[in-house]
């Protein structure tokens, strides 16, 4: 093998594609979807602290409005002076969201309160409303049964499960879990998308190379195998290039969210005066753990692997396709294994350690999207994480002798797909 | 000298027997061609002294050298299958290829420059190979080819698909090559064309050489038995001749291979009696003739040989 070969053909096949409209696009287009989508969320919360629902209460018992004028004044109303016939004609004039009529028999018996309205505000509007409603009466109610302080507190209170992470040296640290399953769903995903993407760059590329026919007049300067090599490397670098851009990106976006959506949220608050809102939280999407080096580490370890697994393979099936629609049924033995790991993925999100989720990890062709999501979601032994990249290394020797036997025969035979018996005659050779 | 010498040279595709025992020598400084029906094994041939793929049985030495990477460098070949990358500048292109035959960039730039201005081709230096004609493209892919200044040039099939211009170029370019002094062997299966530039020739049949060595004497060895025949009357005549063989036929024109004991005076007489003969010419038969005639033969050999 001639490196001077294989670094000219990484060369132009990076640079080529580097320069294309498509990448550019799709390395900008990225960055600025997630950004679309941040900032959509942000712009939602924002307009849901803004929107108000105005809820007129005929309170006969006199014991129910005023709670709830505290818990949310600009929502609750106090029209207990007001007939029952002018509400409903505020309400019909779109004045006022709706009204509600509150009456002994919501206290003393066990009888709803109705929330009479024109239908607008949908179902968060709804359950905040039925939520305030349910406090304020169980209030009302636990006053009236008399009972003592540390009883009323004991009904207020609402029991979550809290957990820490004990770590192997003895160190206690806040535990991410929720938050680190979807992380490791999303790794799985990305590693699983780009596996395919890249992939399919490679095999469009070989394609490209025989039915453009230049390929026999490379073939007359470089060896099959430095081309092969070189086509991975230079995909590979393209990739990693478009993943760094991103990560960059990604990095940049999050750190600027966060206070960006706060100084917005405290314009709009105190836009309005209300000095409650603009201490208001940072909403939980924005709110992000940090994610471990480690973590990061591990991603492209194991997605470098998994490129390398699946990249030959992918350039084998365009050296044995004629034209770009013929790969589909070549493409089988690779969609298979991939589509596999990938539902996979949806139990072992939910249980990185049963068996199912251990074994498939650490079988090579499940690995790049098993393996990650396990690691960012739970503690994997080390043992299982090396022998899954001995055994990935190992099958990738063996994927790449493979395809380099069958590339060498596949980009030279013009004229018709191959059959999956002509590639068995070709490895044979 | 031997440039190309190609030595008991086999290669199998599976059962089928693509190139049987194969030997000959190309000369420095000669146009050798390659001739053989569809399918003879030439491009086979080409494509292992390319060493583009290993020969099964045999050896290949170019100027002495094992076929390899080394000889790769020395060789430039211009494939029948051919193309270019469509969406490539033209001249980043050609620096690619070139850079691959060895070539560094600032001296592939250099060449690639006076090719480019040679063929009036300049302006497309910054074109993709997608916006230009086929024409064009055609002439992008000769400067590819001889644009490392090998010593060997190697063109499968090159005049197919060629118009008629860039057919003439290709010529020219073959025929001021071998002024250089160097060597270009080339396949076809258009004799004239083999007729007017080889010197030596290499006639392939069914994965064997049934004939090679230098174009005159190969004619010369045929002996003078073919008749050119111009008259003006009835043809019919024609029909009514036994043991000759009648190759372009038209209405007042015949070339007539006599094959065996027949006098070409009876020919004379019996087109005499018939018409009125203008021309009558006892000649060398032409290679078209050769290679039926060998063909022929090999395939009725190889037919007694299979019953």
């Amino acid at each position: 093998m001639s490196w001077r070969q294989i670094f000219l053909v990484l060369k132009r096949e990076y640079i080529t594609r580097v320069k294309s409209k498509g990448f550019i696009w799709a390395t900008i287009l990225v960055p600025v979807g997630f950004a679309a989508v941040i900032s959509i969320m942000v712009f939602i919360t924002v307009w849901e602290s803004e929107s108000t629902f105005e809820v007129a209460i005929k309170d006969e018992t006199g014991q129910v409005a005023p709670p709830l004028i505290e818990i949310n004044e600009r929502r609750y109303l106090d029209y207990s002076d007001l007939e029952i016939d002018s509400l409903r004609t505020l309400v019909q004039q779109d004045r006022i969201t709706g009204y509600i009529v509150i009456t002994e028999e919501n206290i003393t018996e066990r009888r709803n309160p109705e929330l009479i309205y024109r239908g607008s505000g949908g179902m968060e509007f709804l359950m905040s409303v039925e939520s305030d409603f349910r406090q304020v009466i169980r209030e009302v109610r636990l006053r009236r049964a008399d009972v003592s302080e540390e009883i009323q507190e004991i009904y207020e209170a609402r029991i979550n499960l809290d957990t820490r992470r004990l770590t192997r040296e003895g160190e206690e640290e806040d535990d991410d879990t929720i938050f680190l399953s979807f992380v490791g769903m999303l790794l799985g995903i990305i590693i699983f998308i780009s596996i395919f993407s890249y992939g399919g760059y490679i095999t469009r590329g070989v394609i490209e190379e025989k039915t453009n026919r230049i390929v026999e007049v490379i073939a007359s300067s470089v060896k099959p195998i430095e081309l092969l090599t070189g086509k991975m490397a230079g995909v590979g670098a393209l990739a990693i290039t478009q993943f760094t851009i991103w990560i960059l990106a990604f990095a940049g976006l999050t750190t600027i969210a966060g206070p960006l959506a706060m100084s917005l949220m405290e314009t709009s608050a105190s836009a309005s005066g209300d000095l409650a809102a603009a201490e208001a939280e940072l909403p939980a999407f924005l709110d992000f753990p940090t994610v471990e080096i480690s973590l990061i580490v591990y991603f492209i370890i194991f997605f470098i692997l998994g490129y390398l697994l699946y990249s030959s393979l992918f350039a084998a099936i365009g050296s044995a396709a004629d034209s770009d629609t013929d790969t589909q049924q070549l493409m089988l033995p690779i969609t298979i294994p991939i589509m596999i790991a990938y539902f996979i993925m949806f139990h072992t999100w939910r249980s990185p350690d049963s068996i199912l989720s251990v074994v498939s990890s650490i079988i090579p062709f499940f690995s790049p999207i098993l393996m990650i999501t396990r690691i960012a979601i739970t503690d994997v032994p080390f043992w299982q994480i090396g022998s899954s990249i001995l055994l990935m290394i190992l099958t990738f020797a063996g994927t790449m002798w493979l395809s380099s036997k069958i590339y060498k025969v596949g980009i030279l035979s013009y004229g018709s797909t191959a059959s999956f018996k002509d590639i068995f005659k070709w490895i044979r050779q | 000298m031997t440039t190309i010498d190609v030595n008991n040279l086999s290669k199998t595709f599976g059962k089928t027997v693509a190139v049987n025992n194969v030997s000959f020598e190309v000369e420095r400084g000669r146009i050798f061609g390659l001739l053989g029906p569809n399918g003879a094994g030439k491009t086979t041939t080409i494509r292992m002294i390319n060493f583009i793929m290993p020969p099964d049985e045999g050896e290949i030495l170019i100027n002495g050298v094992k076929a390899g990477p080394k000889t790769q460098r020395w060789i430039g070949y211009m494939p029948e299958e051919r193309g270019l990358y469509k969406k490539m500048k033209v001249g980043e292109q050609l620096i690619y290829l070139a850079q691959l035959k060895g070539l560094t960039a600032s001296d592939a730039r250099e060449k690639i420059r006076y090719w480019l201005k040679r063929f009036g081709a300049y302006d497309w230096h910054s074109k993709t190979v997608g916006e230009l004609s086929k024409g064009m493209s055609q002439k992008i892919q000769f400067i590819a080819t001889i644009v490392h200044d090998p010593d060997i040039y190697i063109f499968d099939e090159p005049f197919s698909g060629l118009d008629p211009i860039n057919s003439e170029l290709l010529k020219e370019i073959i025929i001021e090559l071998r002024e250089k002094g160097k060597t270009i062997l080339f396949s076809t299966h258009r004799m004239e064309q083999v007729e007017q530039m080889c010197d030596d020739i290499c006639l392939f049949n069914n994965g064997k050489v049934v004939l090679t060595g230098n174009l005159r004497k190969v004619k010369k060895d045929f002996g003078k038995n073919t008749v050119l025949i111009e008259f003006e009357g009835d043809p019919t005549f024609l029909d009514q001749l036994e043991n000759v063989r009648i190759n372009n036929r038209s209405t007042n024109f015949a070339e007539i291979r006599i094959l065996e004991g027949l006098d070409h005076q009876d020919i004379l007489r019996k087109a005499m009696e018939n018409t009125e003969v203008h021309k009558f010419q006892l000649v060398e038969p032409s290679l078209n003739e050769i290679f039926i005639s060998t063909v022929g033969e090999d395939n009725i050999k190889q037919q007694e040989l299979a019953v």
